[in-house]
C-alpha cells in the first residue's frame, strides 16, 4: 500500500481560538511501498500527529487536504477504519504500558480477535505463536505467564507481537527504541529488518536518533513547524547543509566527519551508513587492505 | 575521606536473589561518574542505595561521614545527594515552578526569604530562570527534568544523582542536561550519572560497569571502553565514534586504538 | 493533546486576580448566602446580586461571554426544576392551562437562583487558579488541625491531584489510541459491551498510575519530605486592602437584601441554620 498525502492540514482546539495550535500545515509526501521510512525532526514538529493521521487514530479534518493508502481515502466521507488498522499497525513509544490481558497468550491476540473475529481458536494460536517467537520469545515459556512478571525487555516484545500479530502491511513506529539498553536496541533494530525483509511491506519510523536513520532507513520526511522541508534519501538529506540547519536536526556521526573531511580537502562521497563511511574513506585516502 | 564512600555493599528485593553483591566505590567532591549497565544489572538499585531509599543489608554507605544505616542520618545524607528520576512528569509536585523547588527547602523547614534566593540560585543553575511561574505540564522534557534538577539543587547537594534521566529526552533534551552538568561540576557538584547512553559515560571521569548486582568493570573511560570483549559479552557495546574507530582500523587505518569520543576521532582522521 | 484547557481559570491581572484566595472564597460564601436571602417576592434583592456580580466581573476583566458560558453546563437542570414548578404547582390562580401565578413566579425564582449561583461560583474559579483555591482552602480549614484534622497532608493530596490531571489526561489519550490501534472499539456495542471495551484502557492506566506514585514517593522522599513538621511555607498568603473592600461589598449586599427583604430574611437566616 501506498501513502499519499496531499496538503494534509490539522488543528488542534481549533474550536477555541485561544488555544488553536496548528500541528500540521500543508503537508504533502509520497511515502511507497517497501519503504523502511524516517520522519525527523525536532520535538513539537508535527510527526506524531502526521503518523497518527496514518490508521485514523486522528481523523482528518473537513477541507484539510487528502490522505490515502492505498484504496482507502481517508478524507472520504465512510472509511473503514477497523480494517485500515489492521492493515497499518502502530507501536507507540514505551509499547509495554499498553498490556492489559491475564496471560501473554491473550494480550497478543487482543488484536486478532479484535480484526478477525471470525478466526478459530487454532488459528488464532498459530498466529501468535508466529508473532510471538517473531520477536525472540519462546512460545511455551512465556503464553500462559502474566505479562506483569516479565522483565522489561521481554515486555515490550509481548508488546511488539500484540501488533504485528494481525499482520500489517505498514508498521508505523513512534521512537521505539526508546528507554532500551544497547543490546536491547541492537535486538530490536536487527528484529525491524527481519520484519522489513519478510513480514510487513513498509516500516515507518519516527525517531530523533539519527545515526538510526542514517543506517537504516531508505527515505526519510524532515518536518519543522508541521511542514515537511523536504522529503528523500537520507544521504541527500544529511548533505543538504541548509536543510540541517533549518530544520535544526542534529548530524549523523558519519555526516559530520564526512563534512569534516571535506573542508579539509578529502572528499569521501558515502551515504552515511557506518560501513559506506568507511569504504568511502578508505578509498579516499588510499588505505588499503580487505575487511575482516 | 571521600565525599562518598560505598563499602562492600549488598542488597536484596527477595530472599532468593540478590540485587546487589559486595559494591565497593568512592566518589570524590566534583567528580563525574557514570554507571552503566544492561537492564536488571542492579543500576537503579544502587542509585537508591545512595541517598537511603533503600538501606544495605550489607555494608554500609557513607556521604560526608553520615551512614545511610543510621536512622538519624537520614535527612543528613539527602540533603547531601540530591536525586533526579528517569521521568520527569512523575517527580514534579506543585502546578507552578517556584512552588515545586521550594519543595525540598520547605520540608527542611529552611525560612521563606532563604527559600526565595534558592529558588533563584537553583533556576539559574539550570538556565530557567525565565520559567519561574510558568506551569510545568507546558514545558518540554528538557526542560522538565531541568526544573526536576533545579528542586533538588535548592537543597544545596554536594552530589546529585541523575538515575536515568536522560532516558526520556529527545537530543535536544540530553545536550540540556549535558549542559547543566558540566555548570555544576564547574560549581564542585559532583555528579553521578546512571545511563544507556555510552556516549554520556565516554564523558565522565570514571565509568563503573554493572552485571548481576555486582561491578563487573571499572575505570576511566578509556580503561573501560578498551575492555570490548568483555563489554560485548555484557551487552554493552561501544560509543558510535569507537565502532566506527574499530572499522577503519580493521581495514589497515592509521587510528588509535582508545578513541570514544567525536572529537577524538576526527582529531584522528584530519591526521591520515 | 498539549495545551488542553484545564478548568476554567482564565489568566489575567486584575483587582479580582490579585485577592487573596482565602477572602474570595469566604466572599463567595457570603454571595452565595445572599442569593438565598431573597425571597420569592423581592426580584429587587436579585437584581442587587445581579449587579454585585456584574461589577465584580467588570473588575476581574473576564469577558461577560465566558462567565455567561459557565450557564452552559446546568441548564438541563435549571429549565428542569423551571418546568417542574411551571407544571406541578397548583397554589394561587390559574393564569393559562395549569399556569398558576406562584408557579410562574416560584419558576422564576428557582432559576434566577440557580443562576445567581453558578454565576458566582465561576466567577469564583475563572479568577483563582486551582493551586489557589487548594491553598485557600488550606487556609480556611487550618483552625481544623486544633482537632487533629490532618490539614496540610490534605492540602498537598489536593495539590498533587490538581498536578496530575493534565497528565492523567494525556496517558489516558495514548493508551486509547494504542488500544484503538489494536482494534479495541469503544463506540459501538450496548452499555455492557463498551464497558468491557473499557478494560485494556483502564489497566494500563492502574498500572501506570501505580508507578508515576511510586516514583513520586521516591522523588519526594529525595527531597527530604517528612510530613507537617518544621515545615516552612514559601507562599504565605497575604489580606491586602482589596480584600477588604471586597468583604465590605459583599457586606453591603446582605445588608440592602435584609433591609430591602425586611422581615423575611432573618426567617430565611433562620431557614440556611436549620440546613445546616
Amino acid at each position: 500500500m501506498e501513502i499519499v498525502a496531499e496538503n494534509l492540514t490539522f488543528t488542534y482546539s481549533a474550536q477555541t481560538k485561544r488555544l488553536a495550535f496548528r500541528a500540521l500545515d500543508g503537508v504533502s509526501v509520497d511515502i511507497k511501498e517497501g519503504e523502511f521510512f524516517g520522519i525527523i525532526g525536532r520535538t513539537g514538529s508535527g510527526k506524531t500527529t502526521f503518523v497518527q493521521h496514518l490508521n485514523g487514530l486522528i481523523k482528518v479534518q473537513k477541507d484539510s487536504g487528502r490522505l490515502l493508502i492505498g484504496d482507502y481515502d481517508l478524507t472520504a466521507k465512510k472509511c473503514d477504519y477497523k480494517s485500515l488498522r489492521a492493515k497499518v499497525g502502530m507501536l507507540f513509544q514505551y509499547p509495554e504500558h499498553q498490556l492489559f490481558a491475564e496471560t501473554v497468550f491473550d494480550d497478543v491476540a487482543f488484536a486478532l480477535r479484535n480484526f478477525a473475529p471470525k478466526l478459530t481458536e487454532k488459528e488464532v494460536t498459530v498466529r501468535v505463536k508466529e508473532a510471538l517467537e517473531l520477536t525472540g520469545l519462546t512460545f511455551d515459556r512465556v503464553k500462559d505467564k502474566s505479562p506483569f512478571d516479565l522483565s522489561g525487555g521481554q515486555k515490550r516484545r509481548v508488546a511488539i507481537a500484540g501488533v504485528i500479530v494481525a499482520k500489517p502491511e505498514i508498521l508505523v513506529l513512534d521512537e521505539p527504541a526508546a528507554g532500551l539498553d544497547p543490546k536491547g536496541k541492537r535486538e530490536f533494530l536487527e528484529l525491524l529488518q527481519r520484519l522489513h525483509k519478510d513480514f510487513v511491506k513498509t516500516i515507518i519510523i519516527v525517531s530523533h536518533d539519527m545515526n538510526l536513520v542514517a543506517e537504516y532507513c531508505t527515505g526519510a520526511a524532515v518536518f519543522s513547524g508541521g511542514k515537511i522541508l523536504a522529503a528523500k534519501t537520507p544521504k541527500e538529506i544529511f548533505s543538504d547543509g541548509e536543510l540541517i540547519k533549518e530544520s535544526g536536526l542534529d548530524l549523523p556521526l558519519t555526516a559530520s566527519l564526512t563534512e569534516g573531511l571535506k573542508k579539509r580537502g578529502v572528499t569521501a562521497d558515502n551515504d552515511f551508513t557506518a560501513d559506506g563511511f568507511v569504504e568511502s574513506v578508505c578509498r579516499a585516502l588510499n588505505i588499503g587492505g580487505k575487511t575482516r | 575521606m571521600p565525599l562518598l564512600e560505598v563499602k562492600n555493599v549488598s542488597y536484596s528485593y527477595d530472599k532468593t536473589t540478590k540485587a546487589l553483591k559486595g559494591v565497593s566505590f568512592n566518589v570524590e567532591e566534583g567528580e563525574f561518574v557514570a554507571i552503566v549497565g544492561h537492564n536488571g544489572s542492579g543500576k537503579s538499585t544502587l542509585a537508591r542505595l545512595l541517598n537511603g531509599l533503600l538501606k544495605p543489608a550489607d555494608g554500609e554507605v557513607v556521604v560526608d561521614g553520615f551512614s545511610s544505616s543510621d536512622k538519624n542520618a537520614v535527612f543528613e545524607i539527602r540533603k547531601r545527594v540530591g536525586m533526579v528520576f528517569q521521568n520527569p512528569d512523575n517527580q514534579l509536585v506543585a502546578s507552578i515552578v517556584e512552588d515545586d523547588i521550594a519543595f525540598g527547602p520547605e520540608n527542611l523547614g529552611v525560612p521563606r526569604e532563604e527559600i526565595g534566593k534558592r529558588i533563584d540560585f537553583a533556576l539559574k543553575a539550570v538556565g530557567m530562570e525565565n520559567f519561574r511561574k510558568a506551569t510545568p505540564t507546558r514545558l518540554s522534557g528538557g526542560q522538565k527534568q531541568r526544573i526536576a534538577i533545579a528542586g533538588v539543587l535548592a537543597l544545596n547537594p554536594k552530589i546529585l544523582v541523575l538515575d536515568e534521566s536522560t532516558a526520556m529526552l529527545d537530543p535536544h533534551g540530553r545536550k540540556e542536561i549535558a549542559e547543566v552538568v558540566k555548570r555544576l561540576r564547574a560549581q564542585g557538584v559532583a555528579v553521578i550519572a546512571i545511563t544507556h547512553y555510552m556516549e554520556e559515560a565516554a564523558k565522565a571521569d570514571k565509568v563503573i560497569v554493572m552485571d548481576r548486582g555486582v561491578i563487573a568493570l571499572s575505570g576511566t573511560p578509556k580503561q573501560v571502553f578498551g575492555q570490548k570483549e568483555i563489554l560485548s559479552s555484557l551487552g554493552l557495546e561501544l560509543p558510535a565514534a569507537g565502532i566506527i574507530a574499530d572499522k577503519l582500523r580493521a581495514r589497515g587505518a592509521n587510528i588509535p586504538n582508545d578513541i570514544i569520543t567525536e572529537e577524538e576521532l576526527a582529531e584522528a582522521l584530519w591526521k591520515l | 493533546m498539549r495545551d488542553v484547557a484545564f478548568g476554567s481559570y482564565f489568566p489575567a491581572e486584575s483587582f479580582v486576580h490579585k485577592m487573596d484566595a482565602r477572602a474570595k472564597i469566604l466572599i463567595a460564601i457570603a454571595y452565595m448566602v445572599a442569593v438565598f436571602l431573597v425571597s420569592a417576592f423581592h426580584f429587587l434583592g436579585f437584581a442587587a446580586c445581579l449587579l454585585f456580580v456584574i461589577i465584580a466581573t467588570c473588575v476581574s476583566k473576564v469577558p461577560f461571554l465566558r462567565v455567561i458560558k459557565s450557564i452552559k453546563t446546568i441548564i438541563f437542570f435549571v429549565l428542569f426544576s423551571a418546568i417542574l414548578q411551571l407544571f406541578f404547582n397548583k397554589q394561587g390562580t390559574v393564569l393559562w392551562w395549569i399556569i398558576t401565578d406562584v408557579g410562574l413566579i416560584n419558576a422564576g425564582f428557582i432559576v434566577a437562583r440557580i443562576v445567581l449561583i453558578v454565576l458566582g461560583a465561576s466567577l469564583l474559579t475563572l479568577t483563582t487558579s486551582p493551586v489557589e483555591l487548594a491553598d485557600g482552602i488550606e487556609g480556611l480549614l487550618y483552625p481544623l488541625k486544633w482537632i487533629k484534622f490532618p490539614v496540610h497532608e490534605f492540602a498537598l493530596i489536593m495539590s498533587i491531584a490538581l498536578r496530575f490531571i493534565p497528565t492523567l489526561i494525556d496517558e489516558t489519550d495514548r493508551i486509547i489510541k494504542a488500544q484503538k490501534a489494536r482494534g479495541a472499539d469503544f463506540e459501538s456495542g450496548n452499555i455492557f459491551k463498551r464497558a468491557k471495551a473499557l478494560i485494556p484502557v483502564l489497566i494500563p492506566l492502574l498500572i501506570s498510575s501505580f508507578r508515576r506514585a511510586d516514583e513520586l514517593a521516591d522523588a519526594m522522599d529525595s527531597r527530604c519530605y517528612a510530613g507537617s513538621k518544621n515545615r516552612t511555607r514559601y507562599k504565605k498568603m497575604k489580606l491586602t486592602f482589596r480584600d477588604l473592600i471586597g468583604v465590605l461589598f459583599v457586606a453591603g449586599l446582605i445588608v440592602g437584601i435584609v433591609y430591602l427583604n425586611g422581615f423575611y430574611a432573618l426567617s430565611g437566616l433562620a431557614e440556611i441554620a436549620g440546613a445546616l
